[in-house]
């Protein structure tokens, strides 16, 4: 036993070498003004000031972007997710599946559909949604939300999106931040991404 | 040679040691009624006090949660459960904490918080259930459990720790052998130490219920009822169905099917006839149903919140119930859930006419059946009794597109 625990620190050890020589592929830098393609998708968005694109990617339709780290401000991007797919990746398909959005989701039932997917996924339950309102979203007709929660850590966070389903493919955004200065801070830099982003 | 053979000796005095500690309690039946409390009773010794003091910090920032329900009558009643079962002196030492948590569990730490999870609130159909699981997390702490568990854990650890030391100096196969041995013995040790203080809590939670007014019996159902429901929840995601009978290695607590039975076996044979309170129980918890119900749903686990809603509705449908099955199976959406949804939500809106979000699930679902003009209706009807909907306006955009507000 205490020989195999060797072996995993010594493979530990090797690992982070790695990782510190720059190996595994890192957080991106997302540079004011310059066009980029959102989850290989057709989502495609000119930040008008300059952003970070984080290694974690949520799921496979989805790219998630901050400023201060995304406990402080994160904005995901869903490109495009597919009818009978759930918006974020599932821990388990069998054990924790998530809620999936379909060919019959209405538009009026995508705040329901983050809702129920971040109690599901965050394992929460306090969250409210607090507006839903026609907008526009990537030239679309689509529909503007805002909610508030309180997350995992028990730290009370509020939260902006805007959605739109085009060829029965649900685009969203959304932007969450905690509720005490940090939303309000960067609301006005994620409304200025969100009408940056366009579909092509 | 001298210090091999002390090293062997050394470790068989662990591995006995070890087994010592998972020895089996006693199961009497039926559960004997426990002695008069001992009174208020203050930590001891260093490792007791330091407990309370880390448990009094949890409690401090537990108490200003806002997962915390505070509402007076439902904080009130489950206390008063508690107080009946175990009594009014043991009672006063517990602070009980309702938290919006949609999870079958309750706890209760050293220095008396007892934690009770909306999800047990919802579950338990009666007050005699509920009693039977307050008693056993009472036993708990009567019982100092999480002081003999914190000891225990410290001598395996030490044990190994030890162990580790000699093992390295004699250096041989054999002795990492045994090393390996002895680790699995001990954490096997400690694990069923967990499950026999859980018997224990048992024991002593039915001796509570048995010396009550309440009917003890129903302490059994309270795990049958789990079983029922985990098995609709793995039938509902296509999984296997679960075993409740068989003991893992690394299980905290003695296996459903068995505790069922022996929970049975220990109740009082003449206390059959006592009242269950399942009116009260229901009374009390009705304004808290349909949120209780909201935060199960959005687990996302079919099979379970179709079952604790269909037991719910054994007592008598009520429109919370209907319009909580109707978002049940709208939101998972498959094709045939939505005619589903749309008539229970009909139920729903038949049964009490002035629940909006009954009549907003209804016309949702109507639309998606294609009974546009029906579903034109009803979303209506859910803007003339909540007008100010956070989604008015999007109501309003989807009556448009579909023809006509």
């Amino acid at each position: 036993m205490i020989k195999s625990v060797l072996r995993i620190a010594a493979l530990c050890i090797a690992a982070s070498a790695v990782i510190a020589s720059g190996g595994v592929s890192a957080n991106d830098y997302r540079e004011m003004g310059k066009s980029f393609e959102i989850a290989d998708s057709r989502m495609f968005v000119t930040p008008p000031r300059d952003w970070n694109q984080l290694s974690i990617k949520p799921g496979k339709f989805a790219e998630t972007w901050t400023l201060d780290g995304e406990h402080l401000n994160d904005v995901t991007f869903f490109g495009g997710v597919e009818p009978g797919k759930p918006l974020v990746r599932e821990l388990s398909k069998k054990h924790e599946p998530l809620p999936k959005f379909s060919e019959a989701t209405l538009l009026i039932e995508v705040p329901e559909l983050l809702q129920l997917t971040y109690q599901a996924y965050k394992k929460i339950s306090e969250f409210k949604v607090t507006t839903v309102n026609p907008g526009n979203f990537l030239g679309r007709e689509g529909v503007h939300f805002s909610y508030e929660y309180l997350d995992y850590d028990n730290l009370p966070r509020k939260g902006e999106a805007r959605a739109s389903i085009v060829d029965n493919r649900l685009y969203m955004i959304t932007f969450d931040a905690p509720r005490l200065h940090y939303f309000e801070r960067t609301l006005s830099d994620f409304r200025a991404l969100a009408d940056a982003t366009t579909l092509r | 040679m001298i210090m091999r053979r002390a090293l062997i000796a050394f470790l068989g005095t662990a591995l006995l040691a070890s087994a010592a500690a998972g020895a089996p309690k006693q199961k009497t039946s039926p559960a004997p009624v426990p002695p008069p409390y001992a009174g208020h009773y203050q930590p001891q010794g260093i490792d007791e006090i330091g407990i309370w003091r880390e448990d009094d910090e949890r409690e401090r920032a537990l108490a200003n949660s806002s997962q915390v329900i505070r509402d007076e009558a439902l904080n009130g009643y489950v206390r008063s459960v508690l107080c009946k079962t175990v009594g009014e002196d043991r009672c006063s030492s517990v602070r009980i904490y309702i938290l919006r948590v949609p999870l079958f569990n309750a706890s209760m730490s050293p220095n008396g918080t007892m934690r009770v999870f909306s999800g047990l609130l919802l579950r338990t159909t009666s007050e005699a259930e509920l009693a039977a699981v307050l008693g056993h997390e009472f036993g708990h702490f009567e019982q100092r459990h999480t002081l003999a568990q914190f000891k225990a854990a410290r001598k395996g650890t030490d044990l190994l720790s030890w162990a580790a030391v000699f093992t390295a100096m004699a250096g041989t196969n054999q002795a990492y052998r045994n090393f390996d041995n002895l680790q699995i013995s001990v954490y096997g040790g400690l694990m069923r130490f967990g499950r026999d203080q859980e018997l224990e809590a048992d024991l002593l939670g039915l001796g509570y219920l048995n010396g009550s007014e309440l009917r003890p019996q129903a302490a059994s159902r309270v795990w049958r009822n789990l079983i029922l429901e985990v098995e609709a929840s793995a039938a509902a995601r296509g999984l296997k169905k679960p075993k409740f009978d068989n003991v893992s290695f690394f299980a905290s607590h003695p296996p459903e099917g068995e505790r069922a039975d022996y929970l049975y076996d220990l109740a009082a044979p003449d206390s059959e006839g006592r009242d269950e309170g399942a009116d009260r129980h229901a009374e009390v918890l009705k304004p808290w149903i349909a949120q209780f119900l909201n935060d199960q749903i959005a687990l996302n686990d079919f099979g379970a919140s179709e079952f604790l809603i269909n037991r719910l509705g054994e007592r008598g449908w009520t429109a919370d119930l209907w319009r909580a099955r109707g978002d049940l199976f709208r939101g998972r959406g498959h094709p045939r859930d939505h005619m589903n949804a749309a008539d229970f939500y009909g139920k729903a809106v038949s049964l009490d006419p002035t629940l909006a979000d009954a009549f907003r699930g209804l016309g949702l679902s109507l639309i998606k059946t294609g009974r546009v003009s029906e579903g034109k209706i009803a979303l209506q009807a859910y803007l003339r009794l909540s007008p100010n909907a956070p989604d008015a306006s999007m109501v309003n955009l989807t009556l448009s597109s579909i023809g006509g507000r």
